[in-house]
């Protein structure tokens, strides 16, 4: 530690030797307990300076602005109750197609059977003995 | 252990949890706001830059690695808005010498608090803005010399230049009463 270096280091970080550098603080603390008369005009000027910043009113947000940061922050994510669809699933139109094929081959194989059906009278017969309806006295009734 | 907070404040807050955002808007803003205040000074303008940092920094949290202290990280992005602003200032008004308060104060004149105040944030606010911003990282708001070099993207050599600079012209202007060479 120089006497010009420790006029420097005062001159830029101010009169207290904890704002020095850490490196050199303990040489400048040092320095300055052995000649303390030769660095006691920078520290005055430097000691002036500190305390004129010192007297700065601290800067600090509105309540409003606060709320406005708050506001712009991302929002909590939405709770996930039972199944949901994922927005995209790029499986999504194959499977679509999968189903309908399915679909129609299923359609085409099934109805020609269900058509030809020999069960389908006695279906009917069960049912409308069920509904107490019966066939022959409503043809008589037409008839008449 | 700030460090380690934040992290666990970041991951939270990029899921939106709304205790960790607040927590981080109460942490940080004051620095930012007062760093903002400082360069432009101008409130107005500096709670849009203080808008516009917090913003970018909710769109880097779900990405956030913690390569650098999110706090250095915050003022770095403020500076550089502040920067911005002040570039358009000089480029809105061509031809124009920068305003430049007269700080300086007589011996014999008694002023009050708030006009020593005044023309103390006058002085600051006169200085070239990176020996502004130097100034209010370091001597207002106690940042390290460390964090203070990451923070402007210099080396530690070169902040201190530069707060020395800033306090031998504010010396000159506020307690010798004469102009800095």
């Amino acid at each position: 530690m120089t006497e010009d270096r420790l006029i420097e280091l005062i001159e830029a970080w101010g009169a207290d030797p904890s704002a020095f550098p850490e490196a050199e603080r303990a040489a400048a603390r040092s320095m300055l307990a052995a000649q303390p008369a030769r660095f006691a005009a920078a520290i005055a000027e430097a000691r002036a300076l500190d305390s004129a910043l010192a007297r700065l009113p601290e800067i600090l947000p509105s309540a409003a602005l606060t709320e406005r940061l708050v506001a712009s922050a991302p929002r909590p994510k939405a709770a996930t109750s039972g199944f949901r669809l994922p927005k995209f699933a790029p499986w999504a139109p194959a499977s679509g197609f999968a189903a309908l094929a399915a679909g129609l081959f299923m359609g085409v194989m099934v109805a020609p059977a269900a058509s030809a059906s020999s069960d389908t009278s006695e279906v009917e017969s069960v049912i409308e003995h069920a509904l107490g309806y019966d066939p022959a006295a409503f043809t008589e009734e037409l008839g008449e | 252990m700030a460090f380690t907070s934040d992290l666990d404040q970041i991951t939270r807050a990029a899921a939106g949890d709304p205790a960790a955002v607040r927590a981080l808007v109460n942490r940080y803003s004051p620095g930012v706001l007062s760093l903002a205040t400082r360069m432009l000074a101008d409130r107005a303008e500096a709670e849009d830059v203080t808008q516009e940092t917090f913003l970018r920094a909710w769109k880097a949290l779900p990405g956030w690695e913690p390569r650098a202290k999110f706090s250095t990280w915050l003022h770095r992005v403020a500076l550089n808005l502040c920067y911005d602003r002040l570039r358009k200032r000089k480029e809105s008004l061509p031809g124009e010498l920068p305003d430049m308060a007269d700080t300086r104060l007589a011996p014999h004149e008694a002023l009050d608090q708030s006009q020593r105040v005044s023309a103390i944030e006058g002085a600051i606010g006169a200085l070239p803005e990176r020996q502004s911003a130097a100034l209010t990282l370091c001597a207002l708001q106690g940042h390290s010399q460390a964090e203070a070099a990451d923070i402007l993207e210099i080396s530690v050599e070169a902040v201190e230049s530069l707060l020395a600079r800033a306090r031998r012209t504010l010396r000159a202007q506020l307690l010798e009463g004469r102009t800095s060479p």
